[in-house]
């Protein structure tokens, strides 16, 4: 690594598992156009993965990325982008990305790695060592058959205890499409262990003695870091507190900063008392508590303490101690997660005795992250439970099962509502034992490939929440009309994009969010309240693109979509403003490479163009329009009857989507028929060859079919 | 009184504002008087000896007219008509606009409901849980809400606070004044989805 | 070093500490901290003379005191330490030490019920310098006299310029709070950052506080591996001090 290099660590580290060779790259040189992360997959996969590629084929490719931010002091990074041919795609698998957080992107940096590529498939189960440049595949047999847990332990045991572990479970030596890999506990990337079990890679374990530089002036690097700080929220960059409190003028109370003075972490030993000022930068830890959030107020008592990714100050994985698990299932009495990962249990049920915010649906949370975090279980964004509810409740698994398996199941505990179900229930899905778990492993797509399930029978399914391609929503309609209808629309897998709902659940008015608006993206048009939607326009068509734009970005400088952007802050003297520069400043201060806010996104937008082109290349199809960028039917149906545009209901337009569509086509520089990026917006972003290539292969609007 | 006279003056009934502020109270212009009192700012006057400082320290009676004016002049201080029909002040920076407001009404939970229920239906604009009542700064007991829910109900100044039960049973509270029914409804749905919506 | 000088400063911290005068070499052993402190503050290097060996410290004036149970492990203080003090994100260069332990606590990954840390009972263990009193193990430890009391925090600080990156302080601390910069070739340590530590300005939970320094040297578990190896000049000028009792050589 050159001395004068800063951001990038400056190598990317490629393991042919196969041949056993270890080989590194200069990441600047060749990869410095699509600086990291999802960027840096995409690239890998355009160049190295002939379409038609399966997941599991040894030909496919696993690029876990971070990305030049990771590592770092900037506030919310830690991510690293699991990029390659995704298993739980529908009807065919195409490109896509796990995110997780916890500690292994920044061990990878300081290892001097901004990306590993995992390429071929070991002959026997192996691991990979990585310390600093030492770097080897060592066996892995007494692994094979280990949980999460066990895994880690004994590579931490071999490494030292600081290394950091990227390991798969049983689900991921199955092969299932629907398994994690995971690091930190409870920090996971969806999808791709199955990826990683079919190469034989049990895990990764890092561990790095080197340095992140900053390249600028450390005294800016440090006031920019102090401002960062200053205009964060809570989680998800809520920025008013779920209560009203002196210092502030708002409050909401479905906002994700629910911590205030008064709390207490009442597990952790002795119990913490939250003091002060909340709004104090020593207190921004305290703000963030995803287990009250989302399992309740009686989660407090249960709280040790709040954890998350490296540098990041939100602390969004909640570590929750519940003693009384200990005995009653023969669990570890203390877990961690947040969101997806703390519901994971619960919503397996129907319903729980004490309602899902009890006890018992708290004890269920703990089985389920006992066992989902250790087999190594995907939820597919909630979709995984969803659907097995819908199965049992709609009669399909007793229709389709055999009678002996159906009736092996502890169908009594789940009547009743005992969280000793999942110990019957999840070890099938995970290590797909029988029928169930082989379909059910599979994800959504299993439904349809295995026992001839109507994918449009799912998209009719208001409650079912499915979207396209074998995944959910994420954040559509529901939170943000047709801005969020034209992001679920451009992903192969749930969409992951935070940049739109991050502002419009940030909690400020709507008149507040609309002067925003007109600052940011042009008009106060831009944005609607909540169910309150009204018809298209250019500026909502704006936003969506700088949404999608911000989110590749993040992605790929090793920041964090989850929390990101910071358009809005909790300060009442900037007017509530937050800094729609921020990324480019701490980009050109860690590089030394002067971008300016339309530079850098104009990357975030190669990189997004670069992961369309590999769709398109990868499903042969130049007509995205009519046969990718497709939203479900439950989208403009209201399940009262409410039309579209009227105050309560989230019904989308058919025509106006259309319409909606065309706008983002056109923002994007795309051609309006078919939703292909044409070759001026392939030049534009410096993406000539991909154009070129995609003309050879007729993908270009006006090339012949 | 002299300009000198003045400035110490703004100085002092400011920094009374500000500390109250600090803790979280409401302060009434004779609640800086009383401050002033106590912290002994009037005995210079009193103690008639040395006259430089008795010629810049006005008297209890001067300063009690002049107070209404410097305070409403302060550029970093606000003032409304609390609920006694006296005018308070706090320095927004430390006490916000919204908590004054709930502060001052703290005295009719009536009052402090409706208010606040008519506030978040107009600005957010959204209903608020029942429960959001219970916690602090309204830490009003459930009794107590209950009351106040049967009390509006009867009052014909009340008539806009309504109510909407999302499926879970959380009950959430709105006005018609600002908020349709219907809306309010899907609101409140939303809200109790969020946490299966992450 | 000159004899004779000794006694007189004995006499004189001795004095300086209201103890009784006629204290022998031996005496100065029980000293309590605050007369060794007179001591360093009297001058002592001045008195032993030029160039001679810097044996004694002052006592700092200030610690880092770290709070495991507030601690979330987001190592936002490794990270200022090494990014606003030397220009990069380097957690094994920190003064700070939160990685170590956070997987596994203090204790490493054994498993079993009593293991702390992320995959424990979910506490982190912070490590931070003590600033040792008396000895100073690093600075006793080190050739060239390169680690010294900061005169205005009284912190031990490596002076880069004296530093010949031999790592003797590294393998002296018992808490294993020396880095080594290798990129430098010269070892650091916690240097309270002249009295505004950016460790404790950057906690997010309040774990980090910068207090009057006590003596903690007792307390918690000094892990590391202690190599004794005492520059000659050193040892001699500890024998100064630390002579065989004549309890033990009349029991022979």
């Amino acid at each position: 690594m050159a001395a004068t290099t800063g951001g990038f660590a400056g190598k990317v580290l490629r393991v042919d598992l196969s041949t056993g060779k270890i080989s590194t790259q200069d990441t600047r040189e060749k990869y410095g156009d699509v600086l990291g992360g999802t960027g840096l997959g995409y690239q890998v996969l355009w160049e190295e993965v002939p379409p038609g590629t399966g997941p599991f084929d040894s030909a496919n490719k696993l690029v876990f990325a971070t990305g030049v931010l990771a590592g770092t002091g900037v506030p919310c990074n830690g991510r690293t982008a699991v990029t390659t041919i995704f298993p739980t795609c529908w009807p065919k698998p195409l490109v896509g990305s796990g995110h997780m957080g916890g500690n292994f992107a920044a061990k990878l940096k300081y290892a001097g790695y901004d990306a590993l590529i995992v390429e071929g498939r070991a002959d026997r189960p192996v691991w990979l060592f990585i310390r600093d440049a030492r770097v080897e595949l060592r066996d892995a047999s007494h692994l094979w058959g280990s949980g999460i847990r066990r895994t880690n332990l004994e590579i931490s045991q071999e490494m030292g205890a600081d290394c950091s572990v990227a390991a798969i479970g049983q689900a991921g030596e199955r092969l299932a499409p629907m398994a994690i890999v995971a690091n930190s506990l409870s920090h996971s990337a969806g999808g791709v262990g199955g990826v990683m079990g079919s190469k034989n890679l049990k895990a990764v374990g890092v561990q790095g003695s080197g340095a992140v530089r900053i390249a600028g002036d450390k005294g800016e690097w440090e006031k920019l870091i102090k401002f960062h700080l200053s205009i964060l929220g809570g989680n998800n960059q809520h920025v008013v507190p779920s209560f009203p409190t002196p210092q502030s003028e708002y409050y909401n109370p479905a906002s994700r900063w629910v911590g205030e003075p008064g709390r207490r972490w009442g597990a952790a030993e002795p119990p913490v008392e939250i003091t002060g000022n909340i709004f104090d930068l020593n207190r921004i830890a305290y703000r963030t508590n995803s287990a009250a959030f989302f399992l309740g107020e009686g989660a407090w008592k249960h709280t040790v303490r709040g954890n998350g990714c490296t540098a990041c100050p939100i602390r969004c994985h909640t570590v929750i101690k519940v003693p009384s698990v200990a005995a009653k299932y023969g669990i570890h009495e203390t877990a961690q997660n947040t969101c997806s990962g703390l519901n994971f249990g619960r919503a397996f049920f129907k319903a729980l005795p004490g309602g899902f915010k009890g006890p018992t649906a708290l004890e269920a949370c703990m089985v389920g992250m006992h066992l989902a975090d250790d087999l190594g279980l995907w939820c597919n964004y909630g979709q995984l439970q969803r659907d097995f509810l819908k199965l049992q409740r709609e009669g399909l698994l007793k229709a389709k099962l055999g009678a002996t398996e159906y009736a092996s199941i502890a169908w009594d505990k789940f009547e009743s509502g005992d969280p000793t179900f999942l110990f019957d229930i999840l070890p099938r899905i995970g290590e797909r034992r029988g029928e169930l778990g082989q379909v059910l492993s599979q994800g959504t797509a299993g439904l349809f490939r295995h026992w001839s399930m109507q994918e449009d029978d799912w998209g009719r399914d208001h409650a079912a929440r499915y979207w396209k391609m074998g995944h959910p929503k994420h954040h559509s309609s529901e939170d943000d009309g047709q801005c969020g209808v034209i992001i679920n629309t451009q992903y192969n897998r749930d969409a992951q994009c935070h940049s739109h709902t991050n502002f419009v659940r940030n909690g400020l008015p709507l008149s507040v969010q609309k002067r925003l608006a007109a600052e940011i993206w042009g008009s106060p048009d831009a944005v609607d309240g909540a169910g309150d939607y009204t018809p298209m326009n250019l500026h909502k068509a704006r936003r969506a693109r700088w949404s999608l734009v911000r989110k590749e970005l993040h992605d790929s400088l090793g920041l964090c979509n989850w929390m990101g952007p910071w358009v809005a802050s909790p300060l009442k003297e900037r007017g509530y403003r937050g800094d729609d520069s921020l990324e480019s400043r701490f980009y050109s201060l860690a590089t030394g490479r002067k971008l300016d806010r339309e530079g850098l996104d104009r990357m975030g937008e190669r990189i997004f163009t670069l992961h369309r082109a590999l769709t398109m290349r990868d499903m042969g199809q130049l007509d995205m329009r009519a046969h990718h960028d497709l939203a479900p039917a439950w989208v403009f149906k209201d399940q009262n009857g409410a039309a579209p545009f009227t105050k309560g209901t989230i019904r989308m337009d058919r025509d106006d989507i259309s319409r909606a569509m065309d706008l983002f086509y056109e923002v994007m520089g795309w051609d309006k028929a078919t939703g292909a990026p044409t070759a001026e917006a392939y030049a534009r972003l410096g993406l000539k060859e991909v154009g070129k290539a995609m003309h050879a292969q007729k993908l270009m609007p006006g090339d012949a079919a | 009184m002299s300009p000198e006279e003045q400035a110490r003056l703004t100085e002092a009934a400011t920094e009374v504002v500000l500390q109250a502020s600090r803790e979280g109270r409401l302060t009434s212009r004779k609640d800086v008087l009383e401050a002033l009192v106590a912290d002994g700012y009037f005995h210079q006057a009193a103690g008639h000896v040395d006259t430089d400082n008795a010629r810049q320290t006005p008297t209890e009676e001067e300063a009690a007219i002049a107070l209404a004016g410097i305070l409403a002049g302060h550029p970093g201080l606000a003032s409304f008509e609390g609920l006694s029909g006296e005018t308070v002040y706090h320095a927004p920076d430390l006490l916000s606009r919204t908590f004054a407001r709930i502060l001052d009404r703290k005295g009719s939970p009536l009052l402090l409901m409706a208010e606040e229920i008519r506030a978040n239906s107009r600005d957010y604009p959204r209903p608020v849980p029942v429960e959001l009542f219970e916690a602090p700064p309204f830490a009003l007991a459930p009794e107590e809400i209950g009351h106040v829910l049967h009390a509006m109900a009867a009052d014909p100044g009340y008539q806009d606070i309504s109510f909407t039960t999302a499926p879970t049973g959380a009950v959430y509270l709105f006005s018609t004044l600002h908020l349709e029914r219907g809306y309010a409804a899907f609101l409140a749905l939303r809200a109790e989805s969020l946490s299966e919506n992450p | 070093m000159k004899p004779g000088k000794f006694p007189e400063l004995i006499k004189l911290a001795a004095s300086a500490a209201g103890m009784d005068a006629t204290l022998s070499r031996r005496g100065f052993l029980m000293l309590s901290a605050c007369a060794v402190s007179s001591l360093t503050a009297l001058g002592l290097c001045e008195a032993l003379g030029a160039g001679a060996p810097l044996v004694i410290l002052d006592n700092a004036r200030g610690m880092i005191l770290a709070d495991p149970s507030r601690c979330v492990g987001c190592q936002r203080c490794e990270l200022a330490c090494t990014e606003f003090n030397d220009g990069r994100a380097q957690p094994s260069l920190s003064r700070i030490k939160i990685g170590r332990a956070m997987n596994f606590g203090p204790e490493g990954p054994t498993g079993g019920p009593a293991m702390q840390g992320t995959w424990g009972n979910g506490l982190v263990v912070q490590s931070v310098c003590r600033q040792c009193p008396h000895p100073v193990l690093c600075a006793t430890a080190c050739p060239e006299n390169a680690i010294q009391a900061d005169p205005k925090t009284g912190a031990r600080v490596v002076d880069a310029r004296r530093c010949v990156g031999c790592r003797l302080c590294q393998r002296a601390c018992p808490w294993d709070m020396i880095t080594f910069d290798e990129d430098r070739q010269k070892a650091s340590k916690c240097f309270l950052c002249n009295g505004k530590p950016k460790c404790v300005e950057a906690c997010p939970s309040g774990a980090l506080r910068f207090v009057p320094w006590r003596d903690i040297t007792r307390e918690g578990r000094a892990g590391g591996p202690v190599l004794s190896a005492l520059p000659a000049a050193k040892a001699r000028a500890c024998v100064e001090c630390h002579t065989p009792s004549r309890k033990k050589s009349s029991a022979r």
